[in-house]
């Protein structure tokens, strides 16, 4: 799939252009591409659509990162562009990210390399960034296994 | 005259007989005790503000140099705090803070942008200025979005799936926008989950749903489909309860974007006397800790916060001014810019008279969710541990609205089509049942969910089968598609085309903004497209037209044209 950068997208003006499924519907794409009027159904009968077309994607986080930005809302912006990065990752990979950051779960090294995991194979720097951030202050918060 | 002596053992005067009978004196009460946090918002351990920025990094804040941070502090100073304008914000006196929240002519986002640079304990400055009144007239002009909205409740004793359809299609059609569910027997949450999602369909359409579980089966449960939100993301005020909770505010903050990666609505949970109860306040009061809570939130990135001390609110309710504290939280979570589902969700008092008061601050100012759980069901059905407003005060709920022209969001609704959106919730569920090879469910449970008040009132279910039905819908990987095609399978083409339209709000993300609820026509209205306008007199949200025209109807209205008769 091919990555937009967030300043090859539309400029949202939230007053016009929000909701985006009633004002924009032209934007929106599920994560396999699909139009987000083909999920009718239609096509939910016909077995077209699969759990992963119910999602959302990366593309369209980074549309609701810049309405939120333009309202003056800086940390659910940033909250839409982490997700946006985790949109890659599969469930379980997500559920053990999770479980790995929970306070004396994993050492400074565990954190580290799951850091460089997001990065390198997900470009998912944000996300990186908050793990790595995490390593530091549980090693001088005694919170590391 | 000689006054005969008193009998040594004084017997009580009929006086004093009266008021012991009388159900406040069951409630629970203590003095205060700084020492383990049993103070609500005036503690003198709870630290001076103080703010120092160096290279664009806050260097020290009430009182801490950061070096010696925990990781609250940091997560705050780094994440929440707006580094840009704190020094300015902090350099304004408390009251002038407060005056700026309770003034009309100050608009709700100047405030939120110079709150936005207040460390916890200068929030915890201004709203110790502040009485109960200029909160609420604050909160009506803090609160995100414009129109209120309520959230309800909707679980059983025994866990009964077609109760929880029946009762989740009530509480939609009287109003609720957001239902939620938990559990006695957790492994029951699948089917108990599906259920409260089919019944939701049956009444007003729109009525997102949640299950309150552990955090990692929650999110499960979401990414399905089976659920549309969630709020049982809790935080804490003190690190070693955050600890305790296994969670830090980094770990938080992750599942925040998980969440929202999967499309999915979520809010945080917290509440003052939650530290207390856990057992490590940190001598701090119970409000400095939660403004800790609410940053955290703020800082995650999380659209809004559950809170008004929830399920610890005992304990704030047992102290002096506990009340005025838990309304602060509220305010606080609203001028932080968070959504805030708050509270009056709790088993809070005996005394009819001492919950309704310390329902009205939330009720009057109006919040995104008056109450984050409204029991649609008798307080016994609560598994929730019960709620300060069940089901049999709808009544009561509704003649408060009217006789204030107050909107709480919900609404009388004449018997039949109370009966027939119970019956359709129930009839649909035994359907989806029969469609997914799920344990049967007998016309016998329909009309029996269709007429009842709770749980005794239906027969029992075998308990063990739906156990090992709520498994096999893990194993085999049901999915809210699936739920679709059997609806329409089985002809509720109607319910089927709404839970298609809830679950492509995913795909959209519009549901992830601030305050997001769907409209009885399935519109997204948050506080981006419905933001709150509130500049006094004459503005803002009051009801009127058709939603005061709704209000005005109770069980029991005389006619004005023929005295004879009753509306209703």
């Amino acid at each position: 799939m091919a990555v937009t950068l967030p300043d090859q997208q539309a400029e949202l003006d939230p007053g016009r252009d929000y909701p985006l499924a009633s004002h924009r519907p032209e934007l929106l794409r599920t994560p396999t591409g699909k139009p987000i009027d083909e999920l009718t159904m239609q096509a939910v009968l016909s077995g077209d659509i699969a759990p992963e077309d119910l999602r959302i994607s990366p593309d369209t986080l980074r549309l609701q990162a810049q309405v939120a930005e333009r309202v003056g809302r800086t940390q659910l912006a940033r909250n839409f562009r982490r997700a946006a990065e985790l949109t890659a990752l599969p469930d379980d990979l997500v559920l053990s990210i999770y479980n790995s950051l929970r306070p004396n779960a994993s050492t400074k090294q565990q954190l580290t390399d799951i850091a460089d995991q997001l990065e390198n194979e997900y470009t998912a720097t944000l996300c990186a960034e908050l793990v790595r951030e995490a390593a530091d202050v549980y090693e001088r918060r005694d919170i590391l296994a | 005259m000689t006054a005969e002596p008193l009998p040594v053992s004084t017997p009580k005067s009929s006086r004093t007989e009266a008021l012991e009978e009388r159900p406040v004196n069951l409630d629970g009460f203590v003095e205060e005790w700084p020492e383990v946090g049993m103070v609500a918002m005036d503690s003198p351990y709870d630290p001076a503000p103080s703010v120092r920025v160096a290279d664009g990094v806050i260097v020290e804040m009430d009182g801490k140099p950061r070096a010696e941070f925990d990781f609250l502090d940091q997560f705050i100073s780094d994440h929440a705090i707006d580094v840009s304008v704190t020094e300015r914000a902090m350099s304004l006196e408390p009251v002038e803070v407060a005056r700026m929240l309770v003034d009309p002519t100050v608009t709700r986002s100047e405030v939120v942008e110079v709150a936005g640079g207040l460390t916890p304990a200068a929030l915890l400055e201004v709203v110790k200025t502040m009485n109960v009144v200029e909160m609420m007239q604050a909160l009506q002009k803090m609160r995100a979005r414009r129109t209120p909205a309520n959230q309800a409740h909707s679980t059983s004793a025994r866990d009964n799936p077609v109760q929880v359809a029946a009762e989740a299609a009530e509480a939609s059609l009287r109003g609720f926008r957001e239902l939620e569910t938990t559990l006695g027997v957790v492994r029951y949450a699948p089917l108990v989950a599906i259920a409260l999602q089919v019944g939701a369909l049956a009444g007003t359409p729109g009525a997102l749903t949640q299950c309150a579980l552990e955090e990692a089966t929650e999110l499960e449960l979401g990414m399905r489909g089976i659920t549309a939100y969630a709020e049982t993301i809790s935080v804490y005020g003190t690190e070693p309860v955050f600890c305790d909770g296994d969670d830090t505010p980094w770990s938080k903050a992750f599942l925040a974007s998980a969440y929202a990666s999967r499309g999915i609505k979520m809010r945080f949970t917290s509440g003052t006397g939650s530290e207390v109860q856990m057992g490590n306040a940190e001598g701090r009061s119970m409000l400095y800790l939660e403004i800790r809570c609410i940053l955290v939130a703020k800082g995650a990135g999380v659209q809004g916060l559950q809170n008004g001390s929830i399920s610890c609110i005992g304990v704030p309710g047992a102290v002096p001014a506990g009340i005025r504290a838990v309304l602060a939280e509220n305010l606080l979570a609203s001028t932080a810019d968070l959504e805030c589902a708050s509270g009056n969700d709790q088993s809070f008092s005996h005394s009819d008279m001492r919950r309704t008061a310390r329902l009205l601050p939330q009720l009057l100012s109006g919040t995104d969710f008056v109450c984050s759980g409204y029991s649609s069901v008798p307080n016994y059905d609560n598994m929730f541990a019960g709620s300060n407003l069940d089901s049999t005060d709808y009544d009561d709920w509704n003649t408060i609205q009217r006789d204030l022209q107050v909107d709480g969001a919900l609404r009388h609704v004449p018997e039949e089509e109370l009966l027939a959106a119970r019956s359709k919730a129930a009839r649909a569920l035994q359907a989806v049942f029969a469609q997914l090879g799920l344990p049967t469910i007998s016309d016998k449970e329909v009309e029996a969910a269709t007429y009842a008040h709770g749980s005794q009132d239906l027969p029992m279910r075998d308990v063990l089968e739906d156990l090992k039905a709520a498994q096999s819908v893990m194993d085999r990987g049901i999915t809210g598609l699936d739920v679709i095609k059997a609806l329409e399978a089985s002809g509720y083409s109607d319910m089927a085309h709404t839970l298609l339209s809830v679950l492509r709000h995913r795909v959209s993300g519009d549901l992830l903004h601030t305050s997001a609820i769907l409209t009885s026509e399935l519109e997204t209205l948050s506080a981006v497209n419905d933001a709150n306008d509130y500049a006094g007199p004459g503005s803002g949200y009051r009801p009127a037209g058709e939603r005061w025209r709704e209000m005005k109807r109770l069980r029991h209205v005389v006619s004005a044209s023929n005295p004879e008769e009753e509306n209703g």
